[in-house]
């Protein structure tokens, strides 16, 4: 095998060639080792690489194998996880100065599910600053750039696993989802990227300060549904070390994968998430509906009549549960965070405690809406992203134009990238980005798949459907053989 | 909004500046008037949500 057979690989095909003894993890992690120095110099996507700790698995599980104990479809396979999801004795950020040191000497608990499956670890990827915002622009360890345009974000907050995935530096990636930290970067890097119920995956051993309690998840980055569903198996359940997460059994979802889809009803929301797009998602999506209809879907709108409210929902209930855990930093290293989150979370102490409780009814009306809807419909689709990928230095002046029109990133409703994702992040049901097509400059639009709680395998099955129809999942990014800037 | 950033500022000690003082206050008073219209809707009889984890409907 040659580092550029990496770039077609999927979980799904690989592992059952891992278990045949045609292919070996030790092989297979080191030409993933060898991308990654090749590319890193240029994409920023990993702050840590564990080379040496990735091997050494490797080698275990080759071991293993060859020995008959095969442990499942993660065994042997390349994995990267965000940089504030805790790894023993691995330094973990969390994109942060203040925790630029910190060797936590404890797993977060996908970390550890990950280990018992047999897969291997290969670093830890760059994010925003705390999970704070949706650039991967990182004032202490470097922007990650867009593997489909270097001078482009890769979106964020996980942009690191979102490029490693999209630039085949790893299989597969763990990242977090408090607004949209998953589906965004995956939209605007062309993976496909899931954020379960929430209590479906445990958050035990997620760096405090980056996400809210209620509305942050954890996710999962891949190059298709299939192995999203594969990856989900491993990492989902109870855990006494998360008294939030849930007690409701772990399908195999994976068997859904390949139903048919014909005669399902698709909601599509109205008002919200069109007064989002510009024109270009807006088309592209529209096309992935009508291709949704020529699997047999039935597709109708939908209302939500308090959704214009979730903005704020989202806002006074996350920014309030992630400053709660910040006293202690705040006190003594405010200096330490960026100006920018010094700012939010002064701003976030200054939310009244009314304003928390009163976002939490107007969010249980939410959550009732969407219930009802989805006794309606099977699935709501909806756009990731208003926008493909902005310029870095777009960004940096906080604004893109669009058909003559100046669009902030920033309005009062928060931030615009992650406007149609954060819905689900107030209402916790399980929501997947599947790359829905591609703007007139090359880059990937994503689509949202959101189903009932705990309907994973329907949200699969509509978009692995979706995804062999459509087939964007083939395109790659054309990335520079040498590892220079273009 | 002003006096209220001050309090935060002489108990937390961040030692902002002036300048930092305006823009925080800005940025409290918009996320202020984000925050109104939750107060517009008739939450007679509705209870918060105060935990999320869903079980599946049966």
């Amino acid at each position: 095998m040659k580092e550029r057979d990496l770039e077609g690989l999927t979980i799904s095909v690989v592992s059952a060639r891992i278990r045949s003894g045609e292919i070996s993890p030790v092989e297979l992690t080191t030409l993933y080792l060898g991308k990654i120095k090749r590319l890193n110099p240029i994409l920023n996507a990993y702050i840590t690489l564990t080379e040496n700790q990735a091997l050494a698995d490797a080698r275990t599980a080759e071991i293993e194998i060859k020995s008959g104990k095969h442990r499942g479809p993660l065994h042997g396979i390349p994995f990267s996880i965000k940089d504030n999801l805790a790894t023993r004795g691995v330094r973990t950020t969390a994109g942060s100065k203040i925790l630029s040191e910190w060797k936590p000497d404890f797993d977060a608990t996908v970390v550890a599910r990950l280990k018992k499956a047999g897969a291997v670890i290969l670093g830890k990827t760059n994010m925003h600053e705390f999970a704070s915002g949706g650039t991967t622009i990182n004032p202490y360890y470097g922007t990650t750039c867009n593997p489909w345009d270097m001078k482009r974000i890769p979106g964020g907050s996980s942009g690191g696993s979102a490029a490693a995935v999209a630039a085949s530096m790893c299989m597969a990636s763990i990242g977090t989802d408090n607004a949209g930290s998953v589906r965004n970067p995956a939209s605007l890097c062309g993976t496909v990227g899931l954020k379960a119920t929430y209590g479906r995956v445990s958050r035990f051993g997620g760096v405090h300060g980056t996400g809210g309690f209620s509305t942050d998840h954890f996710g999962v980055f891949t190059k298709t549904v299939e192995d999203c569903a594969l990856v989900l198996e491993a990492i989902a359940g109870y855990d006494p070390k998360d008294p939030l997460s849930s007690e409701e059994p772990v399908l195999n979802y994976s068997k859904s994968i390949g139903n048919e889809v014909k005669g399902l009803r698709v909601g599509l929301v109205k008002g919200y998430f069109d007064s989002l797009m510009v024109g270009e998602v807006k088309s592209v999506f529209g096309e992935a509906v009508k291709k949704l209809e020529s699997l047999g879907m039935l597709v109708e709108e939908v209302s939500i009549p308090h959704m214009d409210l979730i903005p704020a929902v989202q806002t006074a209930t996350s920014r309030v549960e992630n400053v709660s855990t910040q006293d202690h930093y705040l006190k003594t290293r405010p200096r330490d965070y960026s100006p920018t989150l010094l700012y939010r979370h002064i701003c976030a102490l200054m939310i009244p405690a009314a304003t928390y409780v009163t976002a939490q009814r107007v969010r249980r009306i939410i959550c009732q809406e969407f219930d009802d809807t989805l006794q309606r419909v099977h699935v709501i689709a909806a756009p990731s992203v208003a926008f493909s990928a902005p310029t870095i230095e777009e960004c940096n002046r906080g604004f893109f134009e669009n058909a003559g029109r100046r669009i902030n990133f920033q309005d009062v409703r928060g931030n615009l990238g992650t406007l149609c994702t954060l819905p689900f992040n107030v209402t916790g049901h399980p929501a997947l980005s599947v790359c829905c097509g591609f703007s007139s400059s090359g880059l990937p639009i994503g689509m949202q798949i959101i189903a009932g709680s705990f309907q994973e395998s329907m949200v699969f099955q509509v978009a692995h459907a979706y995804e062999r129809v459509a087939g964007w999942y083939v395109r790659k990014p054309d990335l520079p053989e040498n590892g220079t800037r273009a | 909004m002003r006096e209220e950033v001050k309090r935060l500022d002489a108990e937390y000690g961040f030692n902002l500046s002036e300048e930092e003082i305006e823009l925080i206050a800005e940025q409290a008073e918009a996320a202020n008037r984000l925050f109104q219209p939750l107060y517009e809707v008739d939450l007679t009889g509705v209870m918060p949500i105060m935990k999320v984890d869903k079980k599946v409907k049966k």
